[in-house]
């Protein structure tokens, strides 16, 4: 681990921070610290693995005061973090791929019981075939199964966001597991200058947890946890529609209070990342590309060349995924006259990516014809470029004035 | 909650009709060797054995109700019905109002007489019982669970949706009974939950927390349950109630993974050697031949049989001990105050560590037996030596609790139930030949846990 630390002079933001250099997993795994779970459980996997790692050598070193479960697998790590969490622990776990295919199970109930488990998703490419490196595969393959999903650009945002998961998650209107998705290779190993929140500054932040309120097995309380039911008599059909109704309205409340967290979070801490959706040089564009996650920095620098070169072009950016921010996002299509939006992932369903096929529902409500077409890069552990994005701009472009293609472009299909 | 009492318990098979009992209640009650004036008759039946005329001391005694002179009573510290020759006007209704024959004329005296336990005697048991030269009669304790539990509270619901003649009502009212309210209780899918223990549509059929885990996880689930009461310095008891099939088949490696970690939790499983709940299908305890919904009974093909399950029963209890868990032991409804030293010590060891209880559970409705037949068969398995009654400590080694010196031979229990009744002669002798080998197998376990050195 690296704890080389500067003090930084004459900082501006509110809160003295200090400052160090290191991947995304440290900073990960830095920001569960911060955040004080009770229970952490970990099975490895890669490129999770540097993650918990870390986890446990902070707690090894009496730096993280949290019990660690050393699980027999992903399936079991997250049952275990539902116990605590119904005991009243706040939790935090990480996976991604085979790993989160395998606690699938666990994953889709953990948001049908209102759990605010905290889990990275250190997001890898899905098998077969046979890879081991990055790509959005996974994420989106359990995107509607009701988790917050939020992704992020950079090294610093991986440790923000990571801390104002366990907010989001934890508030009362919301009460759903968040994933907080970095993408393998690129942000998992990836080495940058990071700020670190100042401990107490952090505490304030989160308040007192209260994570089990609304459900909980305590004999203090007694109570049944899940009993059966839906079927097509008596109350069952009007309960199970509560439950579900339930979950949608929380995911609602999210998108409001991922806002809130992340202003709160700019006050105190100094730093502003858009919450859910971020435009960049997007006024005065006459048509945009789309990004998710760490692609979106190269997609700058191609946009910023692009306008030095004349061209009226800006960047959409996603950072939540799920709840999908579908009047955020409408407030910024209705600037443009063409759309282009690259995955790092792929819908086989539609042909095209996934975040492009969520796109296309939102573009129909605007109510206003926008061609668009679908982009495929970065899977494996491909790098997207700001060659591959100059590409894209030139390809989106053309929508403005010819036929948009049905297929998709496999963007690293002859690298 | 009223008591249960001592009683005389008679074994036809063992009675020779010599009549020394007779002649000893004679004794004790008269100063006589009159058999006619003892109080405890043997009498011939129809098929050339015995039958015993006593007073079973009733708990709502005809007796009594038909006594027109208020000169029986049933004591309540003893449970004895007695006698009180002040009042009695010798009408010998009582006589008729019996249906055991246990209050009857003695001439001698010219009044009724029945048994009184010879509750008041100086040794305070009956003069009959040691009198039988061939053991047909033992004096024993039947209700000291009862007794002890009785008053306990009931943690599960009144009422409930488990098959007629099911035993796991009985195993769960027990077991919360003993565990009581500071527990947080999960049952995975199965018949536990479906007969209502976490309750359908928001309602709740227990008294204790509750909850239906996966059927993959409910180790993991309480473990993270107990680490965190722990971690907030709260005693709280983790206890699975579990199927065989989720705890052996899909749910092992969450078992097998919190028992390697030695996480503190009780986890029983009720072993009905199937899926019964969705159906009685096959589980990987399942015994070889058994017929389940999906190992079926047909003609085949080829002129190869299906004869039901092909594979012998994992031995999912034998697993455990390979974990080295706190507490591991077999169990069996039929042997109650053995089960309930079982709970006890697993209750004690899962403060420690991973406690598991292994409860043969017969299944009237997936076996196929009638529903008044549950105890039989449970009782039969272990007879038969088919299931085994042992426990397990890292420290004392592996040791039988009700070992059976003279078993019966499986047939005894295979012909109880349907689910057999197919079996070929060699489908038989496998499971034999595997009764054998299974006990020679948990007898040298026991023996090497035994040997100075402990196992090797």
């Amino acid at each position: 681990m690296n704890t080389a630390a500067l003090d930084v002079p004459d900082q501006a933001g509110p809160a003295k921070q200090k400052v160090i250099l290191c991947e995304g997993n440290e900073a990960a795994a830095l920001a569960v610290a911060l955040a004080r779970p009770d229970m952490v459980a970990v099975y490895p996997i890669t490129p999770q693995s540097s993650l918990v790692e870390h986890v446990a050598k902070l707690i090894a070193d009496g730096r993280m005061d949290a019990d660690i479960v050393d699980a027999e697998g992903e399936h079991s790590v997250l049952s275990v973090l539902q116990g605590g969490a119904l005991a009243g622990a706040r939790t935090y776990t990480a996976t991604c791929g085979p790993g989160l295919a395998f606690m699938f199970e666990p994953y889709f109930r953990t948001s049908g019981m209102r759990l605010p488990i905290v889990m990275s998703i250190v997001t890898r490419d899905g098998i077969t075939p046979q890879s081991v490196w990055g790509g959005h595969q996974d994420a989106m393959t359990v995107r509607e199964v009701g988790w917050v999903q939020l992704y992020c650009e950079t090294v610093q945002e991986v440790l923000d966001t990571t801390v104002m998961a366990f907010k989001i998650a934890e508030h009362h209107d919301v009460m759903l597991p968040v994933n907080v998705c970095l993408d393998g290779n690129y942000l998992s190993y990836g080495t940058s200058r990071v700020e670190l929140p100042d401990q107490a500054e952090v505490d304030a932040f989160l308040g007192v947890k209260n994570v089990n309120w609304h459900v909980a097995l305590d004999p203090l309380r007694p109570m049944a946890v899940d009993p059966l039911t839906g079927g097509s008599g008596g109350k069952g059909p009007a309960t199970f529609v509560r439950y579900r109704k339930g979950q949608c309205r929380g995911m609602q409340n999210s998108l409001r209070v991922i806002e809130e967290v992340h202003e709160e979070w700019a006050q105190r801490f100094g730093r502003r990342f858009a919450p859910l959706v971020e435009e960049y040089r997007l006024d005065g564009a006459d048509y945009a590309i789309m990004t998710l996650g760490s692609m979106s920095g190269a997609a700058k620098d191609a946009i910023d060349e692009a306008r030095d070169a004349g061209k009226r072009v800006g960047l959409i950016k996603l950072k939540t995924f799920s709840p999908f921010p579908v009047e955020a996002l409408l407030k910024s299509l209705a600037k443009i006259q063409a759309l282009g939006v690259v995955d790092r992932s792929v819908g086989f369903r539609w042909n095209c990516g996934p975040m492009y096929q969520e796109t296309m529902g939102a573009l129909y409500r605007l109510g206003r014809h926008v061609p668009s077409m679908s982009f495929i890069g970065g899977l494996a552990g491909a790098d997207i470029t700001v060659g591959h994005f100059h590409r894209v701009i030139e390809a989106t472009e053309k929508l403005l004035s010819g036929p948009a293609p049905t297929e998709p472009v496999w963007l690293n299909e002859r690298d | 909650m009223g008591r249960g009492y001592n009683t005389i318990a008679f074994d036809a098979a063992r009675c020779d009709g010599c009549g020394d009992c007779m002649t000893a209640c004679a004794g004790a009650k008269t100063g006589t060797q009159d058999k006619t004036r003892s109080r405890i008759q043997i009498v011939g039946d129809a098929s050339g054995g015995f039958e015993l005329a006593l007073c079973r001391q009733c708990g709502d005694p005809k007796c009594v109700t038909v006594c027109p002179a208020g000169a029986l009573t049933k004591d309540g510290a003893s449970g004895v019905i007695d006698w009180n020759a002040a009042k009695c006007v010798d009408c010998l209704l009582c006589t008729v109002g019996c249906a055991y024959a246990g209050i009857a004329l003695d001439a001698g005296s010219g009044h009724v007489a029945k048994c009184d336990m010879c509750y008041e005697s100086p040794a305070g048991s009956p003069a009959c019982v040691p009198a039988c030269p061939h053991g047909a009669l033992t004096y024993i304790t039947t209700s000291r669970i009862y007794n002890e539990v009785g008053d306990w509270e009931d943690l599960f619901a009144p009422g409930l949706a488990g098959c007629q003649g099911c035993n796991t009502e009985l195993l769960m009212r027990h077991t919360l009974r003993r565990v009581g309210p500071d527990t947080v209780l999960a049952t995975p899918p199965g018949c536990v939950p479906g007969m209502g223990s976490v309750g359908f549509n928001g309602t709740t059929g227990t008294k204790i927390p509750v909850f239906h885990p996966l059927l993959t996880n409910t180790a993991a689930m309480l473990a993270g349950i107990k680490r965190q009461y722990k971690r907030v310095g709260r005693e709280v008891l983790a206890l699975a109630i579990a199927g065989d099939g989720g705890a052996s088949d899909v749910g092992f490696q969450s078992l097998s993974g919190a028992a390697e970690r030695n996480e503190q939790i009780l986890f029983m499983v009720v072993d009905n050697e199937g899926y019964m709940n969705t159906g009685m299908q096959r589980s990987s305890c399942t015994p070889y031949g058994a017929w389940t919904s999906t190992t079926p009974v047909g003609k085949g093909s080829g002129g190869m049989p299906s004869q039901g399950k092909t594979q012998d029963a994992k031995n999912l209890p034998l697993i455990m001990v390979n974990h080295r868990c706190e507490y591991v032991a077999t169990a069996s409804t039929a042997y109650m105050e053995d089960l309930y030293d079982k709970l006890d010590k697993a209750i004690e060891a899962s403060k420690r560590g991973f406690a598991y209880l292994h409860v043969y559970s017969p299944c009237t409705t997936g076996w196929r037996f009638p529903t008044d037949q549950n105890m039989e068969v449970a009782r039969k398995a272990v007879e038969t030596n088919f299931v085994m009654l042992w426990d397990y400590t890292p420290g004392a080694g592996l040791r039988f609790t009700r070992p059976v010196d003279q078993p019966l031979p499986v047939t005894e229990y295979l012909k109880a139930m349907g689910r057999f009744r197919h079996l070929s002669p060699d489908q038989i002798s496998h499971i034999q030949a595997k009764v054998v080998e299974n006990l020679a197998f948990v007898k040298q376990m026991v023996h090497r846990a035994s040997a100075p050195g402990g196992e090797t």
